[in-house]
């Protein structure tokens, strides 16, 4: 049953995909220091390149999984220095992180922050490996009709769980799956609102569509931002990064309980660092904070969300590896790289493509130790890199950005579009929308129509097969529970306190 | 009625969800490959989104920050200088175009002359080298060159 394991330590150790995992976290945690580039944004400019490497699919993916978990670790450099969260993961760390910093404590701050990080991925990652497999022989016995519903409760536990705007939430998702229908239909192979332009007919891409959202629409935000608040502040000075064992027992009951808080955030559909660093958080304060001095520089409240986050990341590959369903944002990135090297990620990965399962799975042991190395030595050359003007850093974008549609197109047709997708997703974001929402719309939504469809094809339009068996019944009981608890839970709350 | 950004969005996206359901409607399939159709998940998507617009139009969040308009002057200047660059990009050629394109953007966030020039001369160059000669991407050298 873990035979996958093995082999994948056979792919990931050879010398290239280990250079590849090295340089991956190396990367990662570099764009994750970046100011404005997050996980997401640094997958996405890098993405198309990786691509052009001509890297086998497990190496490439190995490459952009330890730019993921190193952007992890990146993103809270800017949240403890500056008290600006480098991406929306990181929010909580500014919490007990800057002010930690502000007593002179910047150094064993990030130490601490990188070795919650490095307990929450590690439990992540282990339970990743135990429960992959099993939830991946589960899934194998789903049928469209099953995905279907299951499809349904990623967009649930979306809506209840991202941002504090679940109307916009639920418009974010519908417009990514609605721009996800242009294109020819798969079903029949007629066009649906390409307006007879051809570089419609194939649907929008999806390298143009997150280069566009994160990569352009950021460069707008970035000019904004600096027209409007000026320089950022100075970086305040680090001194010691290595941390005591007191400091670290001290902090070990949130990085356990945060790790695996985080973990299990990451496994649910749809949810992602954000949703697993403010749980996380806020469970903590209420189990250890006993003398209030959470979000006063208490190492305790920075551990928290720190392990939760990285362990969300790698929980998040439960679900795109075991159902094909990204666990996060990123990871809906992640699949749409895998995509392009024709691999559909399912429950058939372990079996079909044990390489690419077990390779990446693999790869986060090994990146996972890497960062922590690379990270404790190197914190203070990282922590520079936030001081980089933005005058140096936009322009690389800029021709990352271009160079990285060009190379996949050679057709101007594709930018203008990206440009166009940029502007769009300014306003979105000016709009309190959150992009990871229309990102999975994009990425589920093709997925929820032809599993509809196919189910309904084999019931001959007989719709109780959506809720025939009992696994659907569940998903179904599991959504309704996620969409009206947190309304009812409200109402029983009022009602207490009037009766009170 | 107050104007709020949501409620102009709430409007657009009502718009939206009828130009939709318009064009969904006006598919025209030929045979009937399968129950469904390609007509029915557009359709049902736009009434939802439509609802949502409702709630969007009758009660709308906290007006956000809105740039001013000389701010909103940059942000359009940085969109001509990139509708510039794809413009030019294979006729002029990638380091021109490039070199042009990063000197301009880095005095744009605040570079002086200086900086930005030398910006983009080392930028463009080093970066030419590396997608052409590193990772192997054939760059346009510009068409009106040859």
């Amino acid at each position: 049953m873990f035979d996958f394991i093995i082999q994948g330590f056979g792919v990931a150790l050879t010398p290239l995909n280990l250079g590849l995992a090295f340089t991956g976290a190396l990367l990662g945690t570099l764009f994750g220091a970046l100011p404005g580039i997050g996980p997401i944004n640094g997958i996405a400019i890098l993405m198309p390149l990786a691509y052009t490497l001509g890297l086998p699919a497990e190496s490439a993916l190995i490459l952009l999984a330890g730019i993921y978990t190193g952007a992890e670790y990146g993103g809270r450099m800017s949240s403890i220095l500056l008290n600006v969260p480098g991406d929306a993961g990181a929010v909580m760390t500014t919490l007990d992180g800057y002010p930690l910093a502000k007593q002179g404590l910047a150094g064993p701050a990030l130490g601490i922050s990188a070795i919650s990080s490095f307990v929450g991925a590690s439990i992540a990652i282990l339970g990743l490996t135990l429960f992959a497999p099993l939830l991946a022989k589960v899934a194998v016995q789903f049928g469209p009709a099953e995905l279907f519903t299951m499809m349904v409760f990623a967009f649930a536990s979306m809506s209840v769980m991202m941002g504090k705007d679940p109307v916009k939430t639920a418009l974010g998702a519908i417009i990514g799956v609605l721009i996800g229908t242009v294109g020819v239909d798969s079903g029949t192979g007629i066009q649906r609102f390409t307006f007879d332009i051809p570089d419609l007919y194939d649907g929008i891409d999806f390298v143009v569509l997150i280069i566009g959202m994160f990569a352009i629409s950021e460069i707008l935000l970035m000019l904004e931002s600096r027209l409007q608040h000026g320089k950022t502040g100075a970086l305040p000075v680090i001194g010691r990064v290595f941390v005591t064992m007191k400091e670290i027992l001290y902090c070990k009951g949130a990085m356990l309980r945060s790790g695996l808080l985080g973990f299990l955030i990451g496994v649910l559909p749809g949810t992602g660092a954000s949703v697993a660093g403010a749980v996380s958080y806020t469970t903590e304060k209420r189990v250890s904070d006993k003398h209030n001095t959470f979000g006063t520089g208490d190492m305790r409240g920075l551990a928290a969300p720190e392990a939760a986050n990285n362990a969300s990341a790698a929980g998040s590959f439960v679900p795109m590896l075991t159902l094909g369903i990204p666990g996060s944002g990123t990871t809906a990135v992640l699949l749409g790289a895998l995509m392009l090297y024709n691999i559909t990620p399912g429950p058939m990965m372990f079996s079909e493509h044990p390489k690419v399962a077990g390779g990446l799975i693999a790869s986060l042991y090994i990146g996972n130790i890497v960062l922590l190395l690379l990270n404790l030595p190197l914190a203070g050359f990282f922590a520079r890199v936030l001081t980089i003007p933005r005058w140096a850093l936009v322009p690389g974008i800029v021709i990352l950005s271009f160079v990285g549609v060009y190379q996949l197109h050679s057709d101007m047709g594709a930018i203008y579009l990206m440009l166009g997708i940029g502007v769009l997703g300014y306003l979105l974001r000016k709009l309190n929308f959150s992009l990871a929402t229309i990102v999975l719309g994009f990425v589920l939504g093709g997925l929820m129509e032809e599993n509809l469809r196919r189910a309904l094809a084999i019931s001959g339009g007989d719709s109780s097969i959506l809720w025939q068996s009992g696994i659907s019944q569940g998903l179904w009981l599991a959504s309704l529970v996620l969409l009206l608890g947190p309304f009812l839970l409200s109402r029983l709350g009022k009602r207490k306190t009037q009766t009170a | 009625m107050r104007l709020a950004a949501d409620r102009i969005l709430g409007f657009a996206l009502m718009g939206l969800a009828a130009f939709i359901v318009a064009q969904s409607l006006s598919i025209e399939v030929p045979f009937a490959y399968d129950p469904v159709g390609p007509k029915a998940f557009p359709i049902g998507l736009s009434i939802l989104m439509a609802i949502f617009s409702l709630v969007l139009i009758l009660r709308p969040g906290p007006e956000g920050d809105w740039p001013s308009a000389s701010v909103l002057m940059q942000l359009g200047l940085v969109m001509v200088i990139l509708i510039a660059f794809a413009f030019f990009f294979v006729r002029l050629g990638y380091p021109i175009t490039a070199v042009a394109t990063i000197t301009a953007i880095a005095r744009l966030f605040g570079a002086s002359w200086r900086a930005a020039c030398v910006t983009g001369v080392l930028m463009a160059g080093a970066s030419y080298v590396l997608f052409t000669a590193v990772l192997e991407i054939s760059l346009p050298t510009g068409l009106w060159f040859s």
